[in-house]
Formats: C-alpha cells, structure tokens, sequence
C-alpha cells in the first residue's frame, strides 16, 4: 500500500494558481456570458427586479429570457418588494458550504398574500446567530462576491460581481 | 395498433453502501456482480440496454460522457439504448420509467437500469461543496443552500406548527426504519439497531433534527434488470413483478415557485401519486408494502400523507401507531430506507424497486406476506420533482 506522507500542498498545481469560474458558487453575471445581466446592475443599483410579460402579464422569478407562462419573449424588467416576513430559519453553526460563514441564516420568507413574489428561500446576513425570530420583517441587501477573470480578445479583464440576501430591519 | 408489450422487473443487486474505499464504477462493478447472483439466468450478454443514473459522476468521477464508460466495465455491448441520465435522487427509477418506454415499445427487451454516486472525496470540505451545485446554482445554491438539512429542518418546523407533528412521531420513523435496516448486509449501518430513547437524546444536525432524523451521504452503486415479459420467462423461474403504473412530476426549481401554501405542503407528490394510481388502476388500499425516499423522517411522514396512506396533517400519529412496521397496515422501508441504508443518490431508485420486487416474489428479508403489490417513491432536489412506480404480481390489462 502506498505510503501516505504529510505535505504542504497549495492548489492543483497544473491550474498554477488560476480562478476557476466553473468551480464558483455564483452566478455569471457579465452580458458577455449572460442576457439577464441586467439583474445584476439593477441589483448594484439597489433594486431587486425581474421580468414581466408585457403579453400575458405574468411576473416570474427568477427573470428569463422567455416568460415561462405563455414563452413570449416581449418582457420588461420591473421592481419586487423588497421586505418580507420570516416563516422559519435554520442556522447552521458549523460545517457551511466553502465561501459561506457561519452561522449560515437561511429563512422562508413570506412577501405577502398579493405580493408578485410569495415566498423565497433566502441567507439572512447582519445577523448574530440566536437572534432572529420567526415573524421578524427582514429587508434586502446587496453585497460584493469574488471577482473573477474573462477573457476578452486577447486581453484578461476582470468581471466585479455582487449578490443579495436579507437582513433584520431591526438590527 | 399492436398491444404494448409489458414489462416486468427480474431482480437485481446492490453494491455494499457507505463510505466506500473504492471508485464509482469499483462500486458498478459490484452492484452488477450482485445482479447476477440474484438472477441465476443472466448473462452480460442478454442485456440490450443501459441506463446509468448519476448526479455525480461528472464532478466527483471526471466522467461526463458516463454510459459508454459503464457499457464497458460491465463487457456490456448495447444495442437499444446507451445512457446517461441525472435526476438526482430519483436517478435511477426514473431509469425503471424510461427502460418501461423502452420495453413496451418494442424498442429494447432487457435493459440493466443502475445507479452509482461516488460522494465522498479525499477531503470531505470538497462534498459539501459540491452539493451547491445540485440546487439551482445561480438562486438558492448562491444563498448558500447546499446540503439538505436545513431546507428539510424548516419543512419539520412548518410541519410540527400547522399539524402538531412531533420529534417523538418522527423519532418513530428512525427507529422503525434502523430496525428494518439492521438486517440488510448492504446497508450503511447494517447490523445498527435504534431505541426511541437512543433517537431522541442524539446530538442536533439542524433544529428539529438529530443524528437519526437525517439520511447519511453515501457512496454506492445498484442495478436492476426490467425485461420484456417473454424475455423474462426465459431467463428467471421467479414469480414475474410488472411495472403497473409511473407518474414523474416536477414543478419548479428555484424555492421562489414551491407549489405548497406552505412546506408542509407537497401537492407536486399528491398529483405524482394520482397520476401513477390511475395508470396501475389500484388505490393506496391496495398497496401492500412501500417504499418511500425517507431522506429524512419528516419527509416519509409528508409522502405518506401525500400518497394518501393517511388523511393529510395525520402522519405523525399514522406513524406513530405502528402503521409502517411489519406487523402494520402497509410496512414501510422494510430493507432499512434511505435512512438506515443510505443514500448514494442515483442508486437510491433501483435500490428501492429491487427491494419491492423481492417483496412481490416473497424473498425479501423482512417479509411482508402474500404482498401483491408495492409502491417505490423518490423526491428529488430540494424537493423539487416526485416519481412514483407501482408494481404488481399481475399486469393492469
């Protein structure tokens, strides 16, 4: 059997120390890898949008190309509500995926009986753990992810990147 | 128009499930030598078709283009169909479904349905990584919604507050289902038995969970072989187990379009069941004995609500009252579920079906009597998706 030794590795050494975007937890966002990269700039923005069908009416979530109800492609990028009610939470104290903290806050939220988006799974962040309750309004809040790097002609440039979650209203 | 041919399922085997020292298809290779211990008349050479169900073959094994590679570990040659498919954790009954196309179609005679997932890398942060990837990557899985138990946690917790549903009714699933599970030599805790006592006093995973309320990751392969009727005459003596009725459902990804007023509840798996009900022409009150994706404790008690094995809101009691046990009305997980034997996730499906036909051919360890027919349940992601297969001792026409 093979010995096994104790080393220092660092990285996989032919990736020679490269970001790899395919291995990352978020999104493409840039309009070079995807047609609604204007979610991305409404969130850095401070809105939380999607798309409406100017045909049928239907708001889906999350936005597309297409809207899934009726598959017109005649859409417009309109605001959704931006606080909402926690139903339950888990918070996870140890063991968070890699490139989450813990304690890891996910909650089920409630937007409201007539609300274009009832309920979302979303991370609560600004939040010592034990404090959140249920029935707590929470608020969205953008926040800055790793940049990664694209290629453009022959040129390395950099996509800067954003997401979202909630926080408590009442920190 | 020519009558549909019907198809049957043989048999099959498993490969030992756990933390394997051994690669994914090390594990195939097992599960296929275990198929042809279970059915004496097979040869690799009988088998026309291959479906190979993995979520993670491509990520955890570098092999995408996965069916060829299994094709040839097993000396397999196919001729009908050669593939790949990935629903997660009903990989491979959705598997069942497509080679029962297949075989009343006319298209292939006998085709080997399997499973494989190797999970456990060399360090384990590399897993529970990956498991952001099976969500939806660019909404849920950016929330940081990997591993299952916390999405499952809330369903409890919406459960126990609208229906009163409480750690004891969900203790008693693990427990019924550890017991069931101790006499399975596949299993990941074979031989591990379980006391109310021992379920309740375990160390938290996720509020209300403990240890034994949540299926382990596992590694591990199974395969199965579904046959055209007059194929199978040929090649087993055994009491013949049809595939009667299927029904797959799925109604969104992204949490944002659950279909359920709340978490509690799960109309995508009611109308799963019915749809799958009416193609077998039976009724729940029909179904001797089932298997239902147990990933966690909470979960078997919502799919036997759902199914309609009890009136909604009432699992914790129906569990509770030893419904699911052996001696019970309709016996449950009776090889050990997802939570005794665990959960290499494509594998689960044929896992569950092989389990259900030695039901229906009276074999099974844990016998049911005169069983007829039996149900074998998946959800899949973050119970997105519900598939149903119901089996019987006779075909519907």
């Amino acid at each position: 059997m093979a010995e096994l030794k104790t080393a220092q590795i660092v990285g996989t050494p032919a990736l020679d120390g490269k970001y790899i975007a395919e291995m990352d937890q978020w999104p493409l966002e840039c309009p070079e890898f995807n047609r609604n990269y204007t979610f991305y700039d409404n969130l850095r923005a401070g809105r939380f949008t999607t798309t409406r069908c100017k045909k049928c009416g239907h708001i889906a979530f999350p936005p597309g190309v297409i809207c899934p109800a009726c598959w017109s492609e005649d859409l417009e990028w309109v605001d959704l509500p931006k606080r909402a009610r926690v139903v339950a939470f888990t918070e996870t104290l140890a063991g968070a995926p890699a490139g989450f903290d813990c304690p890891l806050i996910i909650a089920w939220l409630n937007f409201g009986k007539d609300a274009p988006l009832r309920h979302l799974l979303a991370r609560i962040i600004n939040c010592p753990e034990g404090k959140l309750k249920e029935g707590d309004e929470v608020q969205f809040v953008v926040f800055e992810v790793p940049a990664h790097p694209i290629d453009v002609k022959k040129e390395t440039k950099i996509c800067e990147r954003v997401f979202y979650a909630f926080e408590p209203v009442n920190k | 128009m020519t009558k549909k041919k019907n198809a049957v399922i043989l048999g099959g085997g498993v490969s030992k499930f756990g933390v394997r020292a051994a690669t994914l298809f090390d594990m195939l290779q097992e599960a296929a030598r275990a198929a042809a211990d279970d059915i004496p008349g097979l040869k690799p050479s009988d088998i026309d078709g291959l479906i190979i169900a993995s979520t993670m073959a491509g990520r955890h094994s570098n092999a995408l283009n996965t069916a060829p590679l299994v094709a040839q570990r097993l000396g397999l040659k196919p001729t009908s169909i050669c593939v790949r498919i990935d629903t997660l954790c009903s990989g491979s009954n959705t598997g069942i479904i497509l080679a029962t196309g297949l075989i009343e179609s006319g298209i292939a005679e006998v085709v080997m349905v399997c499973g494989a997932e190797k999970v456990y890398m060399p360090q384990r942060w590399e897993t529970n990584y990956t498991q952001l990837m099976v969500n939806d990557h660019d909404w849920d899985s950016a929330m940081g919604l990997g591993v299952p138990p916390p999405f499952f946690a809330m369903i409890a917790k919406m459960h126990m507050k609208r229906y009163g549903t409480t750690k004891e009714q969900m203790a008693a699933v693990s427990v019924t289902n550890y017991n069931f599970g101790a006499s399975n030599p596949k299993g990941q805790f074979s031989g591990k038995t379980l006391t109310m006592e021992e379920a309740l006093s375990a160390r938290v995973i996720a509020d209300p969970f403990t240890l034994y309320d949540c299926c382990p990751l596992s590694d591990g392969a199974s395969a199965v072989i579904i046959a055209s009727e007059e194929r199978a005459k040929e090649m087993s003596d055994r009491p013949l187990v049809y595939i009667r009725g299927t029904g797959q459902h799925a109604t969104h990804s992204v949490s944002a379009n659950w279909p359920g007023e709340t978490l509690a509840e799960w109309p995508h798996l009611k109308k799963a069941g019915e749809i799958a009900f009416k193609a077998a022409k039976l009724t729940p009150k029909d179904i001797d004995v089932l298997q239902v994706h147990d990933c966690f404790t909470i979960s078997e008690i919502i799919e036997l609500e759902e199914l309609g094995f009890c009136k909604k809101g009432e699992g914790g009691p129906y569990v509770a009252s030893g419904a699911i046990t052996l001696k019970g009305k309709h016996p449950v997980n009776t090889d050990g579920g997802l939570l005794s034997v665990g959960h290499p996730f494509g594998a689960s499906g044929a896992r569950q079906s092989l389990e259900i036909c030695r039901q229906l051919q009276g074999r099974a360890i844990n016998q049911v009597k005169g069983a007829k027919f039996g149900l074998a349940h998946n959800l899949s992601g973050t119970c997105a998706q519900h598939t149903v297969i119901i089996y019987g001792t006779e075909p519907v026409d």
